[in-house]
Order: C-alpha cells, then sequence, then structure tokens
C-alpha cells in the first residue's frame, strides 16, 4: 500500500518539478548562439563555476582600443553549437581530469571515510547508500537535474532545455560541438560530468547524519527529492550567472554553500527527524576501521585539487593557485584541529588529524579562486578550530545524533569559509572585492531553504515509508537487516 | 584499583550471566561505565535470588565494589586553566540529573572534555571515548 502511494507521490514530484521547469522557461533549442551582452552582475565574476567572463578572458586577450577592426566574439548567454576548434584542448584534458578526481572523492572516498566511522554492524549499509547515491543522481542529472541547475531560466530555476541531455552533442561531420555559457571553451559533455560529480558528492555528505538507522528505501526517496528540489535549485541561484545569488555577487567558487552548507544543514534536519541511534550517549560507539576512514580522508585531500582547482574551468594560473591554497588549507585545518585536541583532550587524534584536514578544504572550498595563500592559512587554520567545536561543543549544543558530524564539520566548515571570503577575497587574484554582508546573507538563505525543504521532505517520507528500522533490525545492524550482507571478520 | 582489575571482574560476571542467565553484557562498557555497571549488578542480584546462583550474587557484589573505589578524574589542561562546572545537585533518580546535565546551554558548547561523567582511571584515556559522539 505505501509503495503504491510512494508512486503516486514521486510521479506528482516529477511532474510538480517538471511544471516549475516549465513556468521557469518554455523549452529553448540550441541554437547557433545568438549572443547578447552579458549582464554586468553576471560578469562581474559570481564564482569560478560561473565565470564565463573570466574564462573568456583567460583565453582571449581583450582586444586593444587602438585595433577595434578585430571584434572580440560576445560571450554566450545560454548553451550552444560551436565550431570543435573554438574548444581549449588543455581546459578540456584538465577538465575531464578533475572530473575523475572529485568522482574519486565519493567512489571510495567518502564511502571509506564513513565506512571506517561507523560500527561494524553498518558498514556495508553507508557504503552500499554511497554507491546508490552516485548511481541514483547520476540519472536523476541526465534527465532533469542539470538542466534545472545549469541551462537559463529565471533567477530561482533553470530551463528544460538540456532535459534527458537533449541538445547536449557531438557531430562529427559538421565540426560543431555543444559548450555550456559557463564554460564556452570545453564541451558540455564535460562540464556536465563535472558538475555531476558536484552532484553526486553533495547528497553522499549527508549519508553521515543518519548512518545505522535510516531505511534504506526512505534513504533513496530523501536523496533523489532533495537533489531535485534542493541542490539543483540552489546551484542555480549561486553558479548560473541569472540566479538570484551570483547575481546579488555573492562568491562562492566551489560550492561552500552550494555543497557543505546545504549538505550540512540537509544532515542537521535528518538526525533530528530520524532521531538518535539506540543507547546514543551512553553507549560507546566504536568505529569499525579508522585506518580506512584514513584512506578516504586522504582520497579526499587529493580529490580536492579537481574539485576546487577544476572550478577554475580552465587549466590556468587561477586553477593553480586554487590548488596550492585548497593544499594549504587543509594543513592548516589539520594542525589546528589536532592542536586544539591535543589541548582539550591531552591527545592528538588520528581521527582528529583526518576531520581537521578535511575541516581546511571545506572551508577553501569556496575561497579558493579568490584568495592568497597566506589567506588560505588563516582560512583553514579558523576553520579546524571552528569545526573541532562543531563536532563537540556544538553537537552538545544542538543535541542530535549528527552521527559523523556533517553539520559540525561540513555546515560550520562552509560557513566559516564562506564568511572569510567576503572578508579576504583579494581582487588582485580574481578582480573582484568580496562584502561579508552578501556572504552571509547568501548563507543564511541557503541554510534557511536547505532546513525549510529538507525538514518538508522528512515529514513525507515519514508518511510514506517510514525513516528508520525498526529496534531489532537497529539492533542486529543494518548490513543484514537492509542487505543481508556481512563486512567480514 | 587498576582498570585490568576491574576488567577482570566485569568478564568474570559477564561468563557467569552468559552462562547461567543466557544475558549477554559488554564487558568492556561494564568496567568503565557506572551506570551500565549498577543496571547489570541489580539484574544479577535479582537472578541470584534463585537456587545455585550464589556466586553470581558474589561477583556482583564484586563489580560493584570495583566501580565505587574510582579515583578522581584526570585533569587536563583546559581543566587547569579554567575550573570545572559546578556538579548538578545530587537530588533525584540518577536519570534525572543525567537528563538535567546534558539540558543544552551555551555552558554545553564550550571547549571540554566531551566524555560523560562516570568512573575515570589516569590510566585509562578511553574512559568514556566514543559515547555521544567520535571526535
Amino acid at each position: 500500500m505505501k509503495n503504491t502511494v510512494g508512486a503516486k507521490v514521486a510521479i506528482g514530484v516529477c511532474a510538480l518539478v517538471m511544471g516549475i521547469a516549465v513556468w521557469a522557461q518554455p523549452g529553448q533549442p540550441d541554437a547557433p548562439a545568438v549572443p547578447a551582452a552579458v549582464s554586468a552582475s553576471a560578469a562581474a565574476d559570481v564564482g569560478a563555476q560561473g565565470v564565463p567572463a573570466i574564462v573568456a578572458s583567460a583565453q582571449a586577450p581583450v582586444p586593444v582600443a587602438s585595433a577595434p577592426a578585430v571584434a572580440a566574439p560576445a560571450p554566450l548567454t545560454r548553451p550552444a553549437l560551436v565550431a570543435q576548434s573554438s574548444l581549449n584542448g588543455a581546459d578540456t584534458a584538465w577538465m575531464m581530469t578533475a572530473t575523475a578526481l572529485v568522482l574519486l572523492m565519493t567512489l571510495p572516498g567518502i564511502a571509506l571515510f564513513y565506512g571506517g566511522m561507523v560500527r561494524k554492524k553498518s558498514v556495508i549499509n553507508t557504503m552500499a547508500s554511497v554507491v546508490a547515491i552516485a548511481a541514483v543522481v547520476t540519472l536523476l542529472w541526465f534527465a532533469f537535474g542539470y538542466s534545472l541547475a545549469f541551462t537559463p531560466g529565471n533567477g530561482w530555476i533553470g530551463g528544460t532545455s538540456r532535459f534527458w541531455f537533449e541538445g547536449l552533442s557531438y557531430l562529427k561531420d559538421a565540426g560543431k560541438v555543444s559548450v555550456s555559457h559557463i564554460a564556452p571553451n570545453i564541451p558540455e559533455s564535460v562540464f556536465s560530468m563535472f558538475q555531476l560529480t558536484f552532484a553526486i558528492i553533495t547528497p553522499a555528505l549527508i549519508v553521515g547524519a543518519f548512518v545505522e538507522r535510516m531505511k534504506f528505501s526512505a534513504m533513496l526517496w530523501f536523496i533523489v527529492l532533495w537533489s531535485l528540489l534542493v541542490y539543483a535549485p540552489v546551484a542555480h541561484w549561486v553558479w548560473e550567472p541569472g540566479g538570484w545569488i551570483a547575481r546579488m555577487g555573492a562568491l562562492d567558487f566551489a560550492g561552500g554553500t552550494v555543497v557543505h552548507v546545504n549538505a550540512g544543514i540537509a544532515g542537521l534536519m535528518c538526525a533530528y527527524f530520524i532521531g538518535p541511534r539506540r543507547g546514543y550517549g551512553r553507549e560507546a560507539f566504536e568505529p569499525f576501521n579508522l585506518g580506512l576512514t584514513m584512506a578516504g580522508a586522504g582520497l579526499l585531500w587529493v580529490g580536492w585539487f579537481g574539485f576546487n582547482a577544476g572550478s577554475a574551468v580552465a587549466a590556468d594560473g587561477r586553477a593553480g593557485l586554487a590548488m596550492a591554497v585548497t593544499h594549504i588549507a587543509a594543513a592548516a585545518g589539520a594542525v589546528t584541529w589536532m592542536l586544539g585536541e591535543w589541548i582539550v583532550r591531552q591527545r592528538p587524534s588520528l581521527l582528529g588529524l583526518c576531520s581537521g584536514l578535511v575541516a581546511g578544504l571545506v572551508a577553501i572550498t569556496p575561497a579558493a579562486g579568490f584568495v592568497t595563500p597566506g589567506s588560505a592559512v588563516v582560512i583553514g587554520g579558523i576553520a579546524g578550530l571552528a569545526c573541532y567545536w562543531g563536532a563537540t561543543g556544538l553537537k552538545r549544543l544542538l543535541q542530535a545524533d549528527d552521527s559523523l558530524d556533517v553539520f559540525g564539520v561540513h555546515g560550520i566548515g562552509g560557513i566559516v569559509g564562506s564568511l572569510l571570503t567576503g572578508l579576504l577575497a583579494s581582487p588582485l587574484v580574481s578582480g573582484v572585492q568580496g562584502s561579508i554582508a552578501t556572504q552571509a546573507l547568501a548563507t543564511l538563505v541557503v541554510l534557511a531553504y536547505g532546513a525549510v525543504m529538507s525538514a518538508v521532505l522528512l515529514i513525507v517520507i515519514r508518511k510514506l515509508v517510514g525513516l528508520r528500522v525498526d529496534e531489532s533490525a537497529e539492533q542486529t545492524g543494518l548490513d543484514i537487516a537492509q542487505h543481508r550482507e556481512r563486512i567480514g571478520t | 584499583m587498576l582498570p585490568s582489575e576491574r576488567l577482570a571482574i566485569a568478564a568474570r560476571l559477564h561468563v557467569l550471566l552468559r552462562r547461567k542467565t543466557g544475558r549477554v553484557t559488554d564487558t568492556e562498557w561494564l568496567a568503565v561505565n557506572a551506570e551500565y555497571a549498577a543496571e547489570i549488578v541489580r539484574f544479577a542480584r535479582e537472578r541470584a535470588l534463585e537456587p545455585g546462583m550464589e556466586d553470581v550474587a558474589e561477583w556482583a557484589g564484586r563489580l560493584e565494589q570495583a566501580m565505587m573505589a574510582t579515583p578522581a578524574p584526570r585533569k587536563t589542561l583546559l581543566g587547569a586553566i579554567a575550573p570545572p562546572r559546578a556538579p548538578a545537585p545530587a537530588t533525584g533518580p540518577a536519570v534525572a540529573r543525567e537528563s538535567e546535565a546534558r539540558k543544552p546551554g551555551w555552558a554545553e558548547s564550550l571547549f571540554s572534555d566531551t566524555r560523560p561523567p562516570g568512573p575515570r582511571d589516569p590510566d585509562d584515556a578511553d574512559s568514556g571515548r566514543y559515547v555521544g559522539g567520535l571526535r
């Protein structure tokens, strides 16, 4: 009965999503781009994932005023078919590499990172959740997500022109290839794949908040709806040049708000709605294998080079700087968390070091293409301490069993990074001046929208299929109860 | 009393309960958590009223004694700088006191040792580790 109702609701949700998108913009087929002037705010570099102006300037030197005979091609304002010769081989190669790096962060990075921290009886379930999310979100992205997030529509949601990757073409004989207006130097297939890996890792991060007690089916429902109704709109607001937060001038180079604040607040809501694990606060929940967690953290660190440096959408100096500041911030985060733990607990732990480096990486994410290496030390260092507090003191205050500290690390790290980007963004690096007020507003909006929508989705799913497993299943462990598998000895 | 001695008593009680009552206990947790130990001692004494269970009562008593003989908690560097908060008044049942102590407030969010109250040993840094959080 519940399944029937669930299927109807799923159809309803899909219809709603499609309806919103149709309302937002009638389908606009590809046409050889009729360039229009890019709006001032769009040109004002809203973040590398939505920076046509920067990319264009990096590839095509601006003609000098005294030689007006050669007119620079006007920037694209929507996806278009262009000549294959207009692509940049180096950019394309780097973006394909970056895409693989970011996917590696999830598979197996997040799976190992989280799998090592849960109890032995739920390792399989944790890893299976991450793999399932990667598969399901991929299909959603292909069907709806990419179009809703990265095609022009209005300020709130993208259009429908790329549903089912319609028009995402490579025409060998005609010598044409489709490109996104956001990344005109690489094939749109590569750009959409790069963005897909972000769409995968964001919901995968949320898994850490509800491990060891959420039904697998409920998890899938939540991720499907959340990806379409929360991730895609927020990505559009922040990264598509027509998005309302992008037009406001908020800076988010690689996903401080879109990925980390978004995932953090969703995780916190999940923890509240699903409730704590049985025995939480009274029993010791021994992590299965912190060696796996360390391996996962290492993959995250390396993969983050693709995440941040790839967000320059070019193989250029800005990407190089983004890579450098990413590494430095990770190191600073690991050191300050370690020191904080050493002072408070008298022991520096491996989990603390791994958590600290992730905290630094999270915080530098929105700032990576805007700050100097010196600022990266500050951002990473502050984030290490702030996230240590988020995963300990704040966690006690919030009284939610956010099991693997998704909000404490990603939420707090994302907030810290977003605010510090406003303070430390250097006009010498990117040509833009940050504003703490604008950053705070963007962060608050994402927090509020993510909290409300996640709560609504969880309420709906609780009615449909229930959110958590029964007591005996939780006692037995989700590996056996949900998958009939064991991790082994 | 050394942690190893307390663990040995807990292990002995674990075996007796497992063999004679079918009750499975967490030996390591039994040796460090006073609340859990008190519950198991209560259970053991209840079952010890049955014939042939004298040794269960005896080892439950030993565990109770061992849990009472607990040294002062370890001092941390932060604790030396900032004095610890006053404990909650010891009125009402233990559960009520615990929930009172866990009531959220800004004081709860300060940097401090996150381990729950309970028996500690200077040489046993793992007391309460992974209770209420991983970090």
